[in-house]
């Protein structure tokens, strides 16, 4: 399996449009933080114990049943490598930092990644299409359980899975679903949601990490509690109100169309047209855009653009990938043009192909 | 900004040290903060950082200045042996720096993991096999144990022996099973 594939292969596992709920729920992902007995946490230990946390990993999963894992140490890729692997969300912009010693193990389907000596020794992580916790988890859990027979895990019996973080400490899990929910913030009924998920011990952000500000609609929904209850319980609880936001989102969408229709389809088809045609496309505009278009298509205004293609414009369009692609460093309005350029090649060969389609 | 030491990761904390000549700051990273002696923890950043979350709670005071003050006296806790970290380290970085940790702050943690974890305190999910099969042994190893100074009290010292033999034997399997935790003596 060569590292090309990986950043230059054109869709990513969880990017695929399908699971339970895709419409709304774009991926669902699981993390388990583990950590190794006798080395001290990625911000206290020194480079050799680095080192051997990273060789005793490797070589667990290397040698594992599971083929096809690519090992990639963070400090051997190029910095544009590192950043395509952030933007894919196969590993964290904190991995990155060549001082860390990070590496990652990637399944050949990317719905499995391994990062090694991110702020744990440890952490598997599970990314699914659409709304799957119990999938993502049982997988997350199953290479967990191959791992813990071949290394010692710092576990204790009060306190769980030893990490770094006080805040992880316990299962060690992070689950969290990517949420599409343009009705709601259009509505405004977002701002009054997201202090009473807050209450009910989960966490609400915007889709790349910190901050409230959300583009493209897009929200992680995320557990804040890892100690005190049983993995299963933590993803019930998830998963309800998930689907809170899912039926409260559906709702919304209704009453938008109700009320004012062409109001509606006029915004979302004058985006449409926007990444149809356009020359300059910074990444904020293109991500409202995409958000419009996806909308039109789960409501069925928009009818012949592929859901799955703007999954993977999503993540085309950000600087990593579009530097990857055009095979050369971009200053900022280049990028915009490059943008503009791929999103026009892209929407426009769909429909090509599927002309094709209908003449054969 | 980059950390002032490494200049390679960006600078989260703060380190002042006051002396004579007036006060120095620094800029730090995380890692470079936890290998200094001393930090503070910049209170204008990530306003709902952990950092923040735990010094606030553990700290003292509301405020930042008095809570800044109140610092300066504070003890500095128990010292972790596998890492240098100290508990009031450990408040103002928000991270522990190695599995050992957990042992060194035993005692304290219930009340820092109470404000994190919605009021829990104990783990109740996923236990490795590994250590399900230990736990049980060790339990099985504490109730042999209780027969044989029942056996003794009872002058049936054949039968404590016996018993104390079993118990070896079971010492021997936690030992084979590497439980590395030096917890296996039941002597």
């Amino acid at each position: 399996m060569s590292i090309d594939k990986f950043m230059r292969g054109a869709v990513t596992g969880w990017m695929a449009s399908h699971g339970e709920h895709s419409d709304i729920v774009m991926s669902t992902r699981i993390r388990l933080a583990r950590n190794l007995r006798g080395f001290r946490f990625p911000i206290a230990f020194t480079a050799e114990e680095a080192r051997q946390v990273d060789e005793q990993a490797a070589t667990a999963l290397l040698n594992s049943d599971e083929k096809g894992y690519a090992y990639m140490k963070m400090s051997e890729l190029p910095s544009l490598d590192r950043q395509v692997l952030v933007e894919k969300h196969l590993v964290s912009p904190q991995l990155t930092d060549p001082k860390r010693h990070g590496a990652v193990l990637l399944s050949e389907d990317e719905t499995l990644s391994i990062m090694v000596n991110e702020e744990d020794h440890i952490r598997i992580q599970c990314i699914y299409p659409g709304f799957q916790l119990e999938n993502a988890y049982e997988h997350a859990d199953s290479v967990d359980d191959y791992l813990e027979k071949k290394l010692p895990y710092a576990f204790d019996e009060d306190f769980g899975y030893l990490t770094s973080c006080p805040s992880n400490t316990g299962t060690g899990m992070r689950a969290s679903v990517m949420m599409h929910l343009p009705a709601l913030t259009i509505t405004k009924q977002i701002e009054r949601i997201i202090p009473a998920i807050t209450r009910l011990g989960m966490v609400v952000r915007g889709s790349y990490g910190e901050g409230s500000e959300a583009p493209g609609n897009i929200y992680q929904v995320s557990n804040q509690t890892t100690l005190g209850k049983p993995e299963k319980e933590i993803l019930a609880d998830l998963k309800n109100i998930a689907l809170r936001l899912i039926a409260h989102e559906r709702r919304s969408r209704e009453i938008l169309l109700s009320k004012s229709q062409v109001a509606l389809s006029n915004k979302l088809f004058r985006s449409l047209g926007i990444i149809s045609f356009a020359r300059l496309l910074p990444s904020g505009e293109a991500a409202r855009c995409l958000s419009d278009v996806r909308l039109g298509i789960d409501l069925g205004i928009i009818k012949d653009v592929d859901m799955s293609i703007l999954n993977e414009l999503m993540i085309f369009m950000q600087p990593g990938f579009l530097q990857q692609y055009a095979g050369s460093e971009l200053t900022a309005e280049e990028r915009d043009i490059f943008r503009a350029n791929l999103f026009r090649e892209r929407l426009k060969i769909e429909t090509q192909s599927e002309d094709n389609n209908k003449e054969n | 900004m980059n950390c002032d030491n490494c200049n390679e990761r960006p600078a989260s904390v703060i380190f002042t040290q006051e002396s004579v000549n007036g006060t120095t700051e620094r800029h730090l990273c995380e890692k470079c903060a936890f290998q200094s002696q001393m930090f503070h923890f910049d209170p204008n950043q990530e306003p709902l950082s952990i950092q923040q979350f735990l010094s606030h709670w553990f700290g003292g005071s509301e405020s930042v200045q008095p809570f800044q003050q109140s610092r300066e006296s504070m003890p500095e806790g128990p010292t972790c042996p596998e890492c240098d970290l100290t508990f009031r380290k450990f408040l103002d970085i928000g991270k522990f720096g190695c599995p050992t940790c957990y042992d060194t702050f035993r005692e304290r943690l219930p009340r820092v993991f109470g404000k994190l974890h919605n009021g829990h305190t104990k783990h109740a999910g996923k236990i490795p096999v590994s250590f399900n099969k230990m736990f049980s042994v060790k339990k099985k190893i504490e109730e042999i144990r209780l027969k044989m100074q029942e056996a003794i009290q009872e002058e049936r010292f054949e039968d404590a022996a016996a018993l104390r033999d079993e118990v070896n034997e079971l010492k021997l399997h936690l030992v084979k099973e590497g439980n590395g935790g030096g917890e296996g003596n039941v002597d």
